[in-house]
């Protein structure tokens, strides 16, 4: 590592602090992402049709779960990016300085998730029986029908009160109600923050930090409630019998997992041109990488600590969750999902060397979300009666790949437009001035 | 043990770690090798410099995971399937979900204390005397806010006139001369 830090440091040949730029905006190269975006959700969408059209109903039925997969994606960037700006605001740290336009910008595309919950709670009901049956004479029908068994229905009526179609569209406008209130307030401080005509004064550091930390403090107890309100209503109830007191938990970390790989890598990207060139440091990319690893080892912690809970429970309700996903050929992609979303990334955190190399920062920062993605499938795809227990690839698998590249690439051209909205660098804070010191070696 | 005479090396004390970073690597480029930093608390950078970041403490670090997490999950299977068989609730004797716990917990143990003890032992620890507690200001300073730069008078290259030249005009508080 040593020779990384020498020629950096020599190849300058001052030790004085370094200077912002004069124009702190996003380069011009977003332009050019938010195209080449925009290009790929366009044919992953022709693509997704494709497969609605070739898979017949079975391929109907996946594009919904596909659909699924890349709503929980989109929305760990936009609650989870929410989440993250709130942790900085209340820890403090030059990390966060770093990334906060980052993750504003991800805030910011909350309107995007909120058109996209529409479809789940419009054509969900292939995905969740409580859409299928929203009522009680209903759920009594289908038990009469045999659509149903008696477990689902005994479930379904108890569960009703916060599972069916009016609940959840009131714990939606909830979750998005929050989520745009205290992302807007965020949002709109950070600007005045940075207009503040006491800006670089104690006095000013003191009154935005003071506020900013008031709202995110309650904000990220609220937050893991929301999260677990989303992930009980859209994930947990694809199995409507099963439940697991861990499981928000396990999406909270989750988000923590994707929304830093995607925000260390928009900063490792944007460091080609002005001003990330000039702000990100050595320094800050290590302690990013270490919080990752972090959030990796969080995340197989509290997914095996579920596993080994349920495991030695052995219950009739909560085993066959797990039976679905592991018997009938899943035991492969289960293992895969270790390997892939945990092995490799923890494996490749853990060297020095590669935390602070940008390539390879950025194509392991893609490979998690990929991991994450190929986690999410593992999740929801088991779920339903005709692959539980049986993996198997038809044409409605592929839908599994073009919806959510489709939706999370439409996704990134709206980030990438928030996030060209504002300029890149924090200027009204402390850390700023400690961001621009030479690192010791320079 | 034989008395010993004569010169450790010359100690270089500064101000902040940034000057003792930007002094070891001129050391380097002057061509010493023999040369150690003394900081009151860890500085990243000037380990960098002293490129003594590559050492066998990882290795040493992962064997004994290795050794803890081996252990401990040969030690459950022994006793849960042949040394001590019990039925719990039907499952089968070798269930390894229930054993990955305690493994991990030995592995995290055994590769702590390796990481630990490895750390002191390529350190020559336990050392009762060091010739540097020799200098006032080290023993002062080293372990509150200065920042020292030793280069050892076993370098080949070390001589005592033109090592202090060298180290006085990279402009530190002062350079003194420490016995053995």
């Amino acid at each position: 590592m040593a020779h990384a830090i020498d020629t950096h440091g020599h190849a300058h040949g001052h030790h004085g602090p370094r200077v912002l730029p004069a124009d702190l905006s996003a380069p011009p190269v977003v332009n050019l992402w938010r195209s080449r975006a925009l290009i790929v959700a366009a044919v992953f969408a022709v693509l997704a049709a494709l497969v609605g059209l070739l898979g017949g109903p079975n391929g109907a039925a996946h594009i919904m779960r596909g659909y699924l997969l890349g709503y929980m994606i989109c929305f760990a960037f936009c609650g989870g990016g929410l989440c993250m700006l709130m942790l900085q605001y209340v820890t403090g740290g030059k990390w966060g300085l770093l990334l906060r336009r980052p993750l504003e910008a991800m805030v910011g595309t909350v309107p995007y998730l909120m058109v996209a919950t529409i479809p789940l709670l419009l054509f969900g009901k292939g995905l969740y029986l409580w859409e299928r049956f929203p009522t009680i004479a209903s759920v009594h029908d289908a038990l009469k029908n045999g659509l149903i068994n008696e477990g689902q229905a005994h479930s379904l009526s108890w569960k009703h009160a916060m599972l069916n179609p009016w609940s959840v569209f009131v714990q939606m406008l909830v979750v998005y109600g929050f989520i745009f209130v205290w992302g807007s307030l965020l949002r709109r401080w950070s600007l005045q923050r940075d207009l503040d005509p006491n800006r670089g004064t104690m006095k000013s550091y003191d009154y935005w930090r003071i506020k900013t930390e008031n709202l995110s403090g309650i904000g990220v107890l609220i937050y893991s409630i929301i999260l677990t309100i989303v992930a009980i209503d859209f994930m947990m109830s694809l199995d409507i019998n099963w439940y697991s007191t861990m499981f928000g938990l396990t999406f909270l970390v989750g988000q923590g997992y994707v929304v830093l790989a995607l925000s260390v890598h928009t900063s490792i990207r944007l460091s080609k041109w002005e001003p990330f060139a000039t702000i990100l440091r050595k320094t800050e990319q290590y302690d990013l990488g270490k919080f990752m690893l972090a959030f990796v080892m969080l995340n197989i912690y509290l997914t095996f600590g579920q596993f080994l809970i349920i495991w030695s429970g052995n219950q009739a309700e909560e085993i066959p969750w797990y039976l679905n996903r592991i018997r009938g050929g899943w035991w492969v992609i289960c293992s895969l999902d270790f390997i892939f979303h945990w092995v490799v990334p923890f494996m490749m955190l853990l060297s020095r060397r590669l935390k602070y190399s940008r390539s390879k920062m950025l194509a392991l920062t893609t490979w998690m979300i990929f991991a994450r993605c190929f986690d999410m499938f593992w999740l929801i795809e088991p779920g339903f009666p005709d692959t539980a227990r049986h993996f198997h690839i038809s044409v409605g698998t592929f839908a599994y790949l073009t919806v959510p590249v489709a939706m999370i690439a439409l996704w990134m051209a709206y980030y990438l437009t928030q996030l060209k909205s504002r300029a890149l660098v924090v200027v009204n804070d402390p850390h700023t001035v400690e961001i621009l010191e030479p690192e010791h070696a320079h | 043990m034989p008395v010993m005479y004569g010169t450790y090396g010359l100690l270089a004390e500064f101000d902040t770690p940034a000057e003792l970073t930007r002094a070891t690597y001129a050391a380097k480029e002057a061509g010493y090798r023999r040369m150690e930093c003394y900081t009151p608390y860890p500085v990243e950078e000037v380990a960098s410099a002293l490129d003594v970041h590559d050492n066998r403490v990882p290795l040493l670090t992962l064997l004994g995971g290795l050794m803890g997490v081996t252990t401990a999950f040969l030690m459950e299977t022994w006793i849960s399937v042949w040394s001590y068989p019990i039925n719990v609730a039907g499952r089968p004797l070798f269930s390894w979900p229930a054993f990955i716990i305690p493994a991990y917990e030995w592995t995290i143990l055994f590769a702590g204390l390796s990481a630990c003890f490895g750390m002191f032992a390529l350190n020559g620890l336990p050392q009762p005397y060091h010739p540097l507690f020799n200098a006032p200001n080290f023993r002062l300073g080293a372990t509150d806010n200065k920042f020292f730069l030793c280069l050892e008078a076993i370098d080949p290259q070390f001589d005592r006139e033109q090592s202090r030249a060298f180290l006085e005009q990279l402009q530190p508080v002062s350079v003194v001369e420490v016995d053995l």
